[in-house]
């Protein structure tokens, strides 16, 4: 996969096992803990993609997201939550302009390869 | 034959004239020979039209055959026979047509035992046969009011207990007759515990003047109902406590109406504690679930502690499943509304049993689907879910096999009404109003979600949900969805 990820979760353990799946994955990886942090490291940074978590403590996932389309059109952003699967909140992230969506109630394997999806998914939408 | 002088005689006459009553005197053959203004007022007649004739001729007219006339005549006969007073009542048209209701005295005026003649002495009690009537009348409504009332149950004891008035609404309210209970003890109509029992509620009622409690009383088949019970005393006209004055409001449909609120509202309350703690569960789940598979990725891990990490894994993924079941039950998704026919989601949900690990042994299958079935407005995943989770409970419920019968029907014009009956293991009176409770199963792999989520989409979509069912043969689950 390769693709410089940034993950933004206010959990050590989530973000850390993100970190460390997406690594196995050769991917370089960088891991914040909010919506603030996360939009500095971003604009240092040329991110493939953005792993976000929609429920963060300060700042919120959808505000970031917003933030984070607004400095680049064309940020790859995929959200997670712990909700499961909101109707509501997907179509508010798409709204938003993510790329995709991952519950973290889906076994890890179904996650990883959801993740891998919507960032090839939304790469090809890119170059065309 | 003069027995007064002069001014004595004008005196007696002008007593008699002036005299509120109808007075004739009647010789011993019954010709009148003196009457007063009253009586000329009575018959219309003047006083020399009236005197030299026969008495009942006068008062009915000669020609007259009304029963009435013999009757007095009769009456009469015998107070100049046996030289007795008597008393007549009768209805009486006076000379302008008018009813009056006259008491008549009938005295015999005798001197060495012959009669001299008979003196006839008329009041009109008219008015008071009116009020007499209105009153009754006035009984008569408040009876029929008191006999309408069905909620209410009217009973007055003596100091006793024992019951000396049984009235409105008692006999519906408590299925015993009258003649069953009156005069006896009223600790028949109450329950055995404290709070229902008679002896305390008099106490109180001495102590506090008055007694007002939600309680139990006694039906004649020994069943038990809620009422609103007030108890007073029942005092006579000089303030003395005659006894006690009860009055019960049947409250069964209140209490159920409270219940169901109550349950409505803990429902509502678990859904939210569910949600909040479905994320708060899912980001560790999520990760010992990762971590676990990154373990098992990983090399050089000895069977033993392959084995360990998968057993952590398993139990993981089925608290995940339970999130996920909570998640569902607090409807945070959002719904795709859409009209569905109720019997196709049946059908469409019939087949799926099969991948459900259910007990093999047979089981009938008996649809009577109505064929003009209306359709409803519901999310078509809500609904399949809402008759799966009741086909698998049908058959986990039929461990032995039977009969799984699904009838559907348009009720009252505007609700679907489904019922989903099984002839398996019923379920414990004890146990029956917990079944729409979460986290509550007989089952040992239950989660105890399976029925609250259907009750919670059904009651979201204005419908009804409730259950019947009889141990060890069957239950029957009716649901109510309102027509599209």
């Amino acid at each position: 996969m390769s693709y410089k990820v940034l993950v933004v979760d206010d959990e050590a353990p989530v973000r850390e096992l993100f970190g460390e799946l997406l690594k196995k994955q050769k991917c370089d990886v960088t891991c914040v803990a909010g919506g603030d942090e996360a939009l500095l490291v971003f604009s240092d940074k040329d991110f493939d993609v953005v792993l976000l978590d929609i429920k963060l403590v300060g700042i919120s996932g959808l505000e970031v997201l917003k933030k984070l389309r607004d400095k680049k059109e064309d940020a790859v952003v995929v959200m997670m939550t712990g909700f499961g699967y909101d109707d509501e909140l997907i179509a508010k992230s798409k709204e938003y302009g993510c790329s995709g969506y991952i519950g973290k109630n889906m076994p890890i394997s179904q996650i990883m390869s959801s993740f891998k999806m919507f960032v090839s998914a939304a790469k090809e939408k890119g170059k065309k | 034959m003069k027995f007064f002088t002069k001014e004595a005689e004008n005196l007696c006459n002008k007593l008699i004239d002036n005299a509120n009553a109808f007075m004739f005197y009647l010789d011993n053959k019954g010709i009148i020979s003196m009457c007063n203004k009253k009586a000329e007022n009575l018959t219309g007649l003047a006083r020399k039209d009236i005197l030299g004739r026969n008495w009942a001729d006068v008062l009915y007219g000669i020609n007259s055959t009304d029963i009435k006339k013999q009757i007095f005549i009769s009456v009469m006969e015998d107070s100049v026979t046996y030289q007795r007073n008597n008393n007549f009542e009768s209805l009486f048209c006076d000379s302008k047509g008018r009813e009056k209701f006259i008491s008549w005295n009938i005295t015999p005026i005798a001197s060495d035992n012959a009669l001299d003649g008979t003196l006839l002495i008329g009041n009109d009690f008219t008015q008071l046969k009116a009020k007499e009537a209105s009153h009754k009348k006035i009984d008569d409504t408040l009876k029929n009011i008191f006999a309408s009332i069905r909620e209410y149950a009217l009973f007055v004891t003596n100091l006793q207990g024992k019951i000396i008035y049984y009235g409105m609404g008692s006999e519906a309210m408590f299925g015993r007759l009258k003649k069953e209970i009156i005069f006896q003890d009223a600790a028949a109509l109450f329950t055995e515990d404290r709070k229902s029992d008679l002896s305390f509620i008099i106490e109180q009622v001495n102590q506090y003047n008055r007694y007002e409690a939600e309680l139990e009383l006694l039906k004649k088949d020994g069943s038990k109902f809620p009422v609103t019970l007030t108890v007073s005393r029942f005092l006579d006209a000089e303030g003395k406590v005659k006894g006690y004055i009860f009055i019960a409001k049947d409250i069964t449909e209140r209490k159920k109406l409270e219940y169901q609120i109550f349950q409505a509202e803990k429902l509502a309350a678990i859904g939210q504690l569910a949600a909040g703690m479905a994320h708060e569960i899912n980001n560790p789940i999520f990760v010992i679930s990762g971590r676990a598979e990154m373990l098992l990725e990983s090399d050089g891990l000895n069977q033993k502690a392959r084995s360990d990490i998968e057993i952590i894994n398993a139990q993981a993924d089925r608290i995940r499943k339970l999130v996920d079941s909570l998640l569902k039950f607090s409807r945070h998704n959002s719904k795709q509304l859409q009209e569905s026919n109720i019997n196709d989601v049946i059908d469409g949900v019939l087949p799926l049993i099969a991948y459900h690990k259910l007990p093999s042994h047979e089981v009938k299958i008996e649809k009577n689907l109505a064929l003009d079935l209306k359709p409803v407005k519901a999310d078509l995943n809500q609904l399949q879910e809402v008759f799966l989770n009741l086909f698998i409970n049908a058959f986990q419920a039929m461990p032995n096999g039977g009969k799984l019968s699904i009838t559907t029907k348009n009720i009252a014009g505007k609700f679907v009404q489904i019922q989903v009956s099984d002839t398996g293991v019923g379920i414990d009176d004890k146990h029956l109003k917990d079944i729409f409770m979460p986290f509550f199963s007989t089952k040992k792999e239950g989660t105890g979600l399976g029925l609250p989520i259907c009750y919670n989409i059904v009651k979201d979509y204005g419908g009804d949900m409730f259950v019947e069912t009889q141990l060890n043969k069957g239950t029957t689950f009716t649901i109510r969805l309102p027509f599209a």
